[in-house]
């Protein structure tokens, strides 16, 4: 396995979204997540898929997710026809507050498909505590998604570097 | 910046993603090596080591912001410790063996699904069963991120599958909630033993901004 960088954004002053854009073949791809918080304390990171660069919120995502919790029991999260993957951890603004993942992305290109990803977060949530979460997620929309946004539930990003990896043999 | 190489028709100045001219494959090395020479994002192997004593301690880790380890074919010396990992701060001369979180779930072939978590671990995470019976191996991936960073926690996520008494999976994740540069990473067993034999890699994952 190697990789091709595709695109990256690096977050050092406050932005709503980013956007990482480039997929444009049937092969699998990679993101990677890191030092992603927002500039409001206690937001939801938001991702969804794009089409021509444009975000795509319709209420068709669906998601199974198992929460891992060092402080206490584990939760399973599983829904339908939410507005975006959420997939990652609930984010704070505290010391060390932050998340940190690899997604991979399946059919994003293939217009006659749904769009899936993989989901391996490790994060500091808004209470300060070591959350986690593994899992996957879909959305059931058949059309050629070129990319892949982020953001929060309100608010904007304080800071992350987000990269997409195409994944090559 | 560099005009060092000899490229027709002429030699001119050679950058990362501002490549001119024809290459010979002695320029490409020498390129790839001065970091000149467009490639646009790999995974890089560090270091491969092959265990042959009590630990496998990575004290290069390179200059990136995420690494990727594999693990397999792990054998252990003890039949009743865990293949885990600890992190360093001071290059590798000791390890730090208390003050990690980790939240992990492993999956039985027999259905024992359960939870190993705690915020007092004396290791990063877990890596695999216990077991050191013929064919009882690790085998497994794991990502790191911020190692290098002195200002950031030191984070994980583990995916392996093992053979102990029963075949088990597990996935979770792991922190080092100080901020501090860990800089050498040992793998290990939770009681002291040693690795009899096994596989690890160390990458890291480039990406230009």
């Amino acid at each position: 396995m190697n990789l091709i960088q595709v695109a990256t954004t690096t977050v050092t002053s406050a932005v709503s979204a980013v956007v990482l854009t480039g997929i444009d073949d049937d092969s699998v791809y990679m993101v990677t997540i890191n030092n992603f918080f927002p500039d409001v304390d206690n937001k939801d990171p938001v991702t969804r898929v794009t089409v021509s660069g444009t975000a795509q919120s319709t209420s068709n995502y669906d998601r199974a997710i198992k929460i891992l919790k060092a402080n206490t029991s584990f939760g399973n999260v599983g829904n339908q026809n939410r507005s975006a993957f959420d997939v990652l951890t609930g984010a704070g603004t505290g010391t060390g507050e932050q998340n940190n993942a690899i997604l991979y992305l399946y059919n994003f290109n293939n217009s006659s498909e749904n769009s899936y990803i993989t989901v391996q977060n490790t994060a500091i949530n808004a209470s300060s505590n070591h959350f986690g979460s593994m899992g996957g997620a879909v959305y059931t929309v058949q059309e050629a998604h070129d990319g892949i946004s982020f953001s929060f539930s309100s608010d904007n990003i304080a800071s992350g570097t987000f990269t997409l990896f195409k994944v090559v043999s | 910046m560099s005009n060092e190489f000899g490229y027709l028709p002429e030699s001119p100045e050679q950058s990362f993603g501002n490549n001119k001219g024809i290459f010979t494959p002695k320029d490409i090395y020498d390129l790839t090596r001065a970091d000149k020479y467009t490639n646009y994002g790999q995974l890089e192997l560090i270091q491969t080591q092959t265990a042959s004593s009590a630990v496998v301690d990575f004290t290069n880790l390179g200059d990136f912001d995420v690494h990727f380890v594999t693990f397999n074919d792990i054998v252990l010396s003890n039949d009743t410790t865990l293949f885990a990992h600890r992190l360093s701060n001071d290059g590798g001369t000791s390890f730090i063996s208390s003050g990690y979180q980790y939240a992990i779930q492993y999956m039985g072939v027999n259905n024992s699904y359960g939870e190993d978590k705690g915020t007092t671990k004396l290791i990063l995470t877990t890596l695999g069963l216990t077991g050191n019976d013929t064919n009882e191996t690790k085998n497994g991936y794991i990502y790191y991120y911020h190692l290098l960073d002195s200002s950031k926690f030191s984070f994980c996520t583990i995916n392996s599958f093992s053979m102990g008494s029963i075949a088990e999976g597990l996935f979770g994740s792991g922190v080092k909630a100080t901020a501090e540069e860990h800089n050498a990473i040992r793998f290990c067993t939770t009681g002291g033993d040693a690795i009899s034999s096994g596989t690890i890699s160390l990458y890291g994952l480039k990406a230009y901004s």
